[in-house]
């Protein structure tokens, strides 16, 4: 039996500006056809790594494979097989019709592109009749973005990288986008390596989500990352509001602004107003707001919102049973404080 | 006020009636400024946008120097010029003097840090977001310059069309360097300060039309291409 090579392998994979360190990655291998999730708070190096995967610079150290080989920007071996689509919807001075038929140009080749392009408009819901002659400055922020995803899937890439695509766009435009992306996938095998905000999302659609902090991934699948800072208590412990009289309680931080990682098989879900005084157990308060299974487990998981935080609890199916759980539905958390990891 | 309006209404005659020595200049002008414009297009298109594009050593002392020619007078460029084509200068067995070849590379040295200082400028100013949407759909390194300077087409206009603008109306260049010689190396402007100088408005009044007419189809040119 052979074992399919991943698309990408990245080693030792390190990013600099000005000497400050923006993406360390060791090892990452990625599967073909695969849906990867990247997360991770703002500057926390999600585009560097999506523009070094999509051969845009060259690392400042380090390699990345493509098909088993490594590959650098304008290697012809990479160049009309990896596409990324960026946060911002940015399109060239030209038409519709020629924002999206441009990677189709630069290919060579067959002149008639009015099939390709139609098609591809279509895919992101937009008209040919209606679009292909706008400019590039008469349309909406959504609808330009939808063009840029065209621009993109009229390739039918090998990898699709989407830098938050939907981050700036109407509710609309942004269902259009993500039912798009995954079309991609399932009519061509499109290897998709999606960053955003939206971790509901990921968590549904990806086979494997990473979290990324300061450049480096943390961890895989859901967890929970609360940030500082952190306000000392008198019995050696540190708590950080989260408004309404809710305190989450953690152990000594590093420093006052650590980013604490919570594991969401380290909390327990408690009927409400269950807390005891026993000892190393720290609980809090909250509201369910949503329960979901995860893809690539199948574990279930419960969103609980406690203050301000909002909090990943994987459900323990055995006590499933003996457990009143949905929306809106008042729970306490209990879990050890000593269980936290700290970045 | 009567010889402003006789001067009109000459200036009308000379250029439909097919006045020779009017037609000369405008042709001149014309052969001139096509020479020069051409060079510094050529030369500086590039120039400007490796200027704009590139980062290397010592680029803000170059910046400093192309927008310090900016303001090189026209007489200073004509002296310089005359200086170096005159028969006692280092290029002046060439015989440029006195010749719309050398009144050429004189507006060439005129319009050259106007086409970089403006072409860099427009390529500074392009988004930072067209590299990373030019290589991720998969252009080359070539297919990535011609691409970013498609983008700032309107920007390179502006720089030809100020370079263009700037090499049309000088008088020093064509004055020292040509010598405003009738039938020759007389152009527009020359001929419009020499008839000035002897009373001759009506002359003068119609070389400028042209001038005006000149620019204004320019004008219309580019105007036309942007809509494109």
């Amino acid at each position: 039996m052979t074992v399919a090579q991943p698309i990408y392998r990245i080693e030792n994979l390190a990013h600099r500006y000005n000497g400050d360190p923006v993406v360390a990655v060791d090892r990452l291998d990625i599967e073909p056809a695969s849906i990867m999730g990247l997360v991770g708070p703002n500057g926390s190096g999600k585009s560097t790594l999506l523009k070094l995967m999509a051969f845009i610079f060259r690392p400042t150290q380090g390699r990345i494979l493509f098909d088993g080989k490594a590959a650098l920007p304008f290697d012809e071996s990479v160049r009309f097989q990896v596409t990324l689509l960026t946060q911002d919807p940015y399109l060239m001075k030209r038409t519709v019709f020629k924002n999206v038929a441009y990677g189709l140009r630069v290919r060579g080749g067959q002149e008639d592109w009015a099939r390709p392009v139609h098609d591809a408009l279509a895919m992101v819901g937009l008209d040919t009749d209606i679009f292909a002659r706008r400019q590039y400055d008469e349309l909406s922020g959504g609808e330009a973005q939808r063009v840029a995803l065209a621009a993109r899937l009229v390739l039918k890439p090998r990898v699709l990288l989407l830098d938050e695509p939907t981050a700036s766009v109407d509710a609309a435009s942004s269902e259009l986008i993500r039912a798009a992306s995954l079309r991609a996938r399932s009519e061509w095998g499109t290897t998709l390596v999606i960053a955003s905000h939206d971790r509901e999302w990921l968590y549904d659609v990806c086979d494997e989500v990473i979290h990324l902090f300061k450049g480096t991934p943390t961890g895989t699948g859901r967890s929970n990352m609360v940030f500082g800072p952190w306000v000392p208590e008198e019995n050696g412990l540190y708590t950080k509001p989260l408004g309404d009289g809710i305190r989450l309680t953690v152990s000594a931080p590093p420093h006052a602004d650590a980013t604490a990682f919570i594991d969401p098989a380290a909390i327990r879900i408690l009927d409400s107003g269950a807390a005891s005084t026993a000892e190393n157990i720290a609980f809090v308060d909250g509201t369910v707001t949503r329960i979901a299974s995860e893809k690539q487990s199948g574990h279930l998981f419960a969103d609980v919102r406690a203050g301000s935080l909002r909090l990943v609890v994987r459900v323990d199916e055995s006590r499933l049973a003996a457990m009143t759980l949905h929306r809106g539905w008042p729970v306490t958390l209990a879990y050890r404080p000593d269980s936290i990891r700290w970045l | 006020m009567d010889f402003i309006l006789a001067g009109f209404v000459e200036a009308i005659r000379l250029l439909f009636g097919g006045d020779g020595q009017t037609w000369s200049a405008v042709a001149a002008t014309l052969k001139a400024s096509s020479g020069s414009m051409a060079a510094s297009l050529i030369m500086g298109i590039p120039l400007g946008f490796a200027l704009g594009y590139l980062d290397f050593p010592a680029k803000r002392q170059v910046r400093l120097l192309v927008d310090t020619a900016l303001a090189l007078p026209t007489v200073f460029i004509g002296l310089v010029v005359y200086a170096f084509i005159s028969n006692r200068g280092p290029l002046g067995e060439m015989g440029l003097l006195f010749t719309l070849t050398g009144i050429a590379i004189g507006q060439t040295i005129l319009a050259l840090p106007v086409v970089i200082a403006l072409s860099a400028t427009a390529v500074e100013s392009m988004d930072r977001h067209l590299r990373t949407l030019l290589i991720s759909l998969g252009a080359s390194r070539r297919q990535l310059l011609f691409s970013s300077l498609w983008e700032v087409r309107y920007g390179l206009l502006a720089a030809g069309l100020t370079a263009y603008g700037r090499v049309m109306t000088e008088v020093g260049i064509s004055m020292m360097v040509g010598g405003n010689i009738k039938w020759h190396t007389r152009t527009i402007t020359t001929a419009i300060a020499l008839e000035t100088g002897k009373g001759m408005f009506s002359t003068g009044i119609a070389l400028g039309l042209v001038l005006i007419a000149i620019a204004f189809v320019v004008n219309v040119c580019l105007s036309f291409l942007r809509k494109r």
